[in-house]
């Protein structure tokens, strides 16, 4: 039995044309096209390191002052919202505007709940750093052993 | 026996170690008027010192390096360590000497003045 070419074409034509979009998917870090498919573009990329009594929480936010920024904490809920101003200026034609802008919100679970006191936060060359320091419960006790 | 000895002492002149490191392009709005082109990249924990921007036979081109100070354990990593690289084609027309750049929150802004002679000029007219 003979397979057609054309039929055998096509079957190429298709794999390569999956092949493509499963490139696209991990088209490296930071780009915005593989970037889009783990969360919503405007929302801040975060890092969550966990540090003995401590968790750390680095959220990239460029361009956002501090008023424009809230974090709530409530045991091991936290929520990071802002807004993004645009920062256009007057009497200018745009050519290309790639930065998202307005308001995002993020929230998160975190491993363990957190004495929302002693929580310190701050803001650097637009990223912002947050200190958690673990609730007296969920630290870690050393046991002796007898 | 003689080879495995060698292969030891390769290993142990091997203590450098580089780490790679991730290329993304930074995002950038881009407005223009009648004397500058305005130029804003988000560039999220780059310091002043480790950007470097070149002009150079009309091309800019934007370097920027990001080092984080690792904390702990990570529990989940969206970003890390970065090298922001971009390139843009400038018109000729730009007054090199005269580019600005500021560094606020993460936020490169470029400004790029154009020259006298590329400014637009109104022509007035004569009545005869």
């Amino acid at each position: 039995m003979f397979t057609r070419v054309s039929d055998l074409d096509r079957l190429f034509g298709t794999m390569s044309l999956l092949q493509k979009k499963l490139n696209n998917l991990n088209s490296g870090y930071g780009q915005s096209s593989g970037y889009k498919w783990e969360i919503e573009s405007n929302s801040p990329r975060t890092n969550l390191y966990e540090n003995g009594d401590n968790f750390e929480i680095h959220a990239e936010v460029p361009g956002i002052g501090k008023d424009n920024l809230n974090v709530k904490i409530q045991g091991n809920y936290l929520e990071i919202t802002g807004t993004r101003n645009s920062d256009a200026p007057e009497g200018y034609t745009t050519h290309k505007i790639e930065r998202g802008m307005g308001a995002f919100s993020r929230t998160f679970t975190l491993p363990a709940d957190v004495d929302s006191k002693k929580v310190e936060a701050t803001l650097k060359d637009g990223i912002l750093y947050l200190t958690l320091p673990k609730s007296e419960a969920a630290k870690q006790k050393k046991i002796t052993v007898s | 026996m003689d080879k495995n000895q060698e292969i030891t002492k390769k290993e142990d002149e091997n203590i450098e170690k580089t780490r790679e490191l991730y290329e993304a392009s930074p995002t950038v709005d881009i407005y223009e008027n009648e004397d500058e082109i305005l130029l804003h990249a988000d560039m999220p924990g780059v310091v002043k010192d480790d950007i470097s921007v070149n002009i150079d036979n009309g091309t800019l081109s934007l370097s920027g390096v990001r080092k984080l100070a690792s904390k702990g354990l990570a529990n989940w990593e969206e970003f890390s360590d970065v090298e922001y690289i971009r390139s843009f084609s400038v018109p000729q027309t730009i007054d090199v000497e005269r580019v600005e750049a500021e560094l606020k929150d993460g936020v490169l802004r470029l400004h790029l003045p154009k020259s006298e002679a590329a400014k637009p000029r109104q022509i007035e007219i004569k009545t005869a």
